[in-house]
């Protein structure tokens, strides 16, 4: 597993908000070490039995929370990361969809210069199956087992966690790291924190049309990953200049499609699946078969 | 969202960045009110770019000849995009032109200067293009260094350094995807002056921008009614040419549902991602809008509840299906809050595709036996 465990302490920034109290209830079902909620001005509340802070410093203080989950509306992101990063949270997961870019940029350098991570925004979060669930993932598709998986794609994680579950073939961890076309953590820092993993077996990436991080991974990969990796690549038959849901899925220019994504992989030794059930397919020879195909 | 060249240099000129004196007219007759002098410059204010290969630029001796060209001009259809007004200016005399713009890098996560001491070029194919990385918190030496590395000296160089250091607060002030100055123009009196302008806002961040609230409408002049549409409630539409109206949660999972349409043998009539969350309200408008193409045979949907709980999609889909009994559907519903959406759904008779592939597939059969039809009206 990386990044969370069972003994990792979250603070829930935006829990007595409609989503953020819905899912702080879903994450404490599910077994996450919730330990405090923040709300400016609810301080002394509860909610669902975990106490309320008006500020992550006293939070932090008060129960030792290492991981913010936030769910603030997006013009109030950057102060809720800011907040965080100050109160000295080390892993930040940023749920919240539609910030400024501008905003993520700030937050995302804040980050680095405190050598914290940030994963997302506009992403589902981060599971560790069995043990800890952070995000908005819906814990019943994952279990516990030797894949590891890093996604730009929310619910297409849920999709292919979903097939892999059936199969047989549970996760060491899942990192949503968000469809923005500016974020926190990339495929290069996942990838490798799982390479060193112990529980991971098999990687499973999942990218999508629209900029290079797909290409810049595979290279990585053939220089530094071992593990077998399986790609899969959604927007193949997207059109050229539309704008595919995310900010970051748009093939502009002629860049960013996923033929050269695809090539990037079969160049550098990613295995390539075709569809999301490939994805289980590969994986299961990837078992029987870890050498780099 | 994409702004006219004369709303860019609005914004330009009031962060301090000079233009050229201009008149907007959306008449020929306008002109008359014009007192530049001539010549005049005309220029078509279109979304589409390429517009001076398109004959969109047009420059005027006299009255006379200025009224025959924007008659001509305001007619123009640019790259399928419609001229909107005219910009005249006066002409200007150019000693240099530049390249200067500021926009956010998603590779290196952070705000860039791109700049050139080549403008009016395609920037794209052009080799002469510097880029720097913008730190914050932003200092002016930033725009300093930039002029001087584009081999500017004197006066000029600590202008174009005056003017970057601007345009990067009005880029950051204003959440803009896209600054450009193009050509930024050295006067044969070392001035500078921003003669031509491109603006992208950030549409994530014109809830927060009041000066552009209730501006979308009038700018999504690039997309079908439907998409339109679509955009002004918070759904992300794309039109496509087949007859499987595709309908999910998620930008991912619409395009690899998409993906797969195509890989066995059927064509997505759209992509819809309904986006995460989507309570039932917005459901139905999806469907409705899917619903409306009338090439659409089939609607796909396909929901993973996550963010989205499946019940608020089961409460939308049972007030769809009495609206309009006799669509074609083919629906999966898994994740959060699936046991009470299958509960809501059981009276329907509506089967359920547990799995994906399952679910595609029957959804291009059915489109391939679907008998061409007028498109179907809500049940009286």
């Amino acid at each position: 597993m990386i990044l969370v465990d069972k003994h990792t302490k979250v603070v829930v920034q935006g829990a007595t908000g409609k989503m953020g109290a819905a899912h702080t209830k879903r994450m404490l079902d599910y077994g996450t070490n919730i330990v405090a909620g923040v709300t400016p001005g609810k301080g002394g509340e509860k909610i669902h039995n975990v106490p309320v802070f008006d500020t992550v410093m006293e939070a932090v203080k008060t129960t030792g929370a290492t991981c913010s989950v936030i769910f603030v509306p997006p013009y109030l992101a950057l102060d809720a990361g800011y907040e965080a990063l100050d109160a000295g949270i080390s892993l930040l997961v940023l749920i919240t969809e539609g910030i400024p870019p501008q905003d993520t940029a700030k937050l995302a350098a804040a980050v680095k210069a405190k050598g914290a991570k940030l994963i997302g925004p506009n992403c589902p979060g981060i599971i560790t199956p069995g043990q800890s669930l952070i995000g908005i993932l819906p814990g019943s598709i994952f279990k516990s087992g030797p894949v590891g998986m890093v996604s730009k794609s929310g619910t297409l994680t849920y999709e292919i966690a979903l097939a892999l579950t059936e199969s047989g073939y549970g996760q060491s961890t899942c990192v949503g790291t968000g469809g923005d076309p500016i974020k926190g953590l990339d495929y290069q820092e996942v990838l490798s924190m799982f390479e060193h993993d112990p529980a991971t077996e098999v990687i499973v990436m999942i990218g999508e049309i629209g900029g290079n991080a797909e290409e810049e991974a595979a290279a990585f990969i053939k220089k530094n990953v071992k593990k077998p990796v399986i790609g899969y690549i959604a927007g193949q038959t997207a059109p050229p200049g539309k704008r595919m849901g995310h900010a970051g899925a748009i093939i502009s220019g002629g860049k960013g499609t996923a033929e050269s994504k695809l090539e990037a992989f079969k160049a550098n030794g990613v295995r390539v699946a075709m569809t999301p059930g490939e994805v289980a397919k590969q994986v299961a020879e990837a078992i029987k078969q870890p050498a780099k195909a | 969202m994409n702004l006219y060249e004369y709303e860019a240099k609005r914004i330009f000129e009031a962060g301090g960045i000079p233009v050229p004196p201009a008149v907007r007219i959306t008449k020929p007759e306008e002109l008359a009110k014009v007192h530049f002098g001539y010549p005049l410059t005309l220029k078509c204010q279109v979304m589409s770019g390429g517009r001076g290969k398109a004959g969109g630029i047009k420059f005027a001796k006299d009255l006379e000849e200025g009224k025959a060209l924007a008659k001509d001009l305001l007619q123009l259809v640019i790259k399928g995009s419609k001229t909107e007004s005219l910009l005249v200016e006066p002409m200007v005399s150019i000693a240099k032109e530049l390249y200067l713009a500021v926009t956010l890098d998603r590779e290196r996560g952070c705000p860039i200067f791109i700049a050139s001491a080549e403008g009016g070029i395609e920037i794209e194919s052009s080799h002469n293009v510097l880029t720097e990385p913008i730190p914050f918190p932003y200092h002016p030496y930033v725009g300093r260094n930039l002029a001087a590395k584009l081999g500017l000296k004197g006066a000029v160089m600590a202008k174009v350094a005056d003017l970057a250091n601007k345009l990067y607060k009005v880029f950051e002030s204003k959440d803009l995807d896209l600054a450009e100055i193009n050509p930024l123009v050295i006067t044969k009196g070392d001035d500078v002056l921003a003669l031509d302008g491109k603006i992208i806002i950030n549409d994530d961040s014109i809830g927060r921008q009041p000066a552009f609230k209730g501006w979308m409408e009038a700018h999504l002049v690039d997309m079908s009614p439907r998409e339109r549409r679509a955009k002004l409630t918070d759904l992300n539409l794309v039109e496509l040419d087949g007859n499987i109206g595709i309908l999910c949660n998620g930008a991912g999972l619409t395009m690899a549902t998409m993906d797969m349409v195509k890989a066995f043998g059927g064509q997505p009539g759209n992509f819809l991602d309904a986006g995460g969350g989507s309570d039932q309200k917005k459901t139905l408008a999806a469907l409705e809008l899917v619903n409306e193409n009338p090439a659409v045979d089939v609607i796909l949907l396909n929901i993973l509840g996550g963010i989205t709980a499946c019940d608020e999609v089961a409460g939308a889909l049972v007030e769809f299906m009495k609206k309009y009994p006799e669509r074609q559907m083919v629906v999966r519903l898994r994740g959060n809050n699936q046991d009470v959406a299958e509960k809501m759904l059981a009276a329907s008779g509506l089967k359920l595709y547990p799995d994906l592939e399952e679910a595609v597939k029957e959804a291009v059969s059915r489109s391939k036996n679907a008998t061409k039809k007028p498109a179907l009206a809500a049940k009286a």
